[in-house]
């Protein structure tokens, strides 16, 4: 009785399989919508709190949402006006500082986005992702 | 043991013809906006194949920048429709995916991803789009490479800087590519100037920053 319970188990876990591996191959082209990020570019509340006053906060949020509130002293910095907005960032940044970029919630990339492009197009080191966003950081003000 | 096999198997299969269905047309839009273009819009079609009426529960699109509507609430049996998701494109480039999640109260498949990918076309790429020398730092030249865009032509370059703190040269390097060499006056103080970057022939205008900054603080 046991053995065919065991038995059950396995062939329903291996029907299980079947559209799973078939779902990974039709996916395995298909990009995220998420950009990718080294574990060593997040940073959470506690540890950029940390920074203290080496830190520049961005805020890669849309403006409503940057007008309504934000983290004190943060910069706005969306690519919805990347090329209005980029210069305001540049002239408070300095050689030192670490940049910390932050978006609405765990969910959202647009600090990933604004992230990379400092990375890339500014050519900036010290850019970090802050892990769960404006709500982690609403969670522990 | 096949009996409670074969009884779970019939009854998914049976769960599956029986239920009320949207089908969609696809569930993946590729879109190419021309360069101008403020706005990629993809249209998700869909036609209730069941044999009940679907009422949307929400949609909801996974970023700020992009707004999704379905044209009505509730999809009678054998009716068709279409979700419209509007991407604004902003200042962003390259490829861009962003997905809208359709729930509904079908039985099963209640939430469906749709999923937008715009390629966003860009005529220079400025890398990087800022130099910086420290306060007392030796007035070296810095050279920002910028690359044209594989769908556009540009011949020639014309550099601004908007002050006269740094100086600004263009050279072509071929194949589509050019070097802007930038050069402080003098590091002596603390300037910044924004240089602007126009392709001859063309009204867009591309930016970088120059800067001389303050010496890092030590802690």
């Amino acid at each position: 009785m046991k053995s065919s319970l065991v038995a059950q188990a396995v062939i329903l876990a291996a029907l299980a399989l079947l559209p799973a591996a078939g779902e990974a191959i039709y996916f395995r082209d298909k990009i995220s919508w998420r950009s990718a990020i080294a574990p060593s570019e997040m940073v959470t509340v506690e540890q950029a709190r940390e920074f203290g006053s080496t830190a520049i906060w961005v805020d890669a949020r849309p403006d409503e949402d940057f007008a309504k509130d934000h983290v004190r002293g943060a910069i706005l910095l969306n690519e919805d006006r990347w090329n209005e907005l980029l210069p305001q960032f540049l002239a408070a940044w300095a050689p030192g500082k670490k940049t910390v970029v932050y978006c609405s919630s765990l969910s959202c990339n647009a600090s990933r986005e604004v992230a990379r492009r400092l990375r890339k197009e500014a050519q900036l080191s010290d850019v970090f992702v802050l892990e769960g966003g404006w709500e982690a950081w609403l969670k522990k003000k | 043991m096949k009996t409670p096999i074969f009884a779970f198997i019939l009854s998914l299969i049976m769960c599956l013809s029986a239920r009320a269905q949207l089908k969609w047309e696809q569930t993946s839009v590729e879109l190419h906006p021309a360069p101008t273009d403020k706005q990629a819009i993809g249209h998700f079609k869909y036609e209730n194949t069941g044999k009940t009426p679907v009422h949307f529960k929400s949609v909801h699109a996974s970023c700020g920048c992009t707004t999704a509507q379905s044209q009505k609430e509730e999809v009678p049996p054998g009716e068709k429709g279409e979700i419209t998701a509007t991407f604004n494109i902003g200042d962003r480039t390259g490829t861009q995916v962003k997905t809208v999640t359709v729930e509904t109260d079908e039985a099963t498949n209640q939430k469906t991803v749709l999923t937008l990918k715009a390629e966003i076309p860009q005529q220079l790429e400025i890398t990087p789009n800022f130099v910086f020398w420290k306060q007392g730092d030796k007035p070296d030249t810095k050279t920002i490479n910028v690359k044209v865009g594989k769908d556009f032509s540009v011949k020639h370059l014309k550099v601004t800087s908007s002050t006269p703190d740094f100086e600004a040269k263009v050279e072509e390097a071929g194949k589509g590519e050019f070097k802007i060499d930038v050069k402080p006056q003098d590091t002596s103080k603390v300037v910044a100037s924004m240089l602007t970057i126009q392709p001859e022939d063309s009204q867009k205008v591309f930016y970088a920053t120059a800067r001389v900054t303050n010496a890092p603080q030590v802690q």
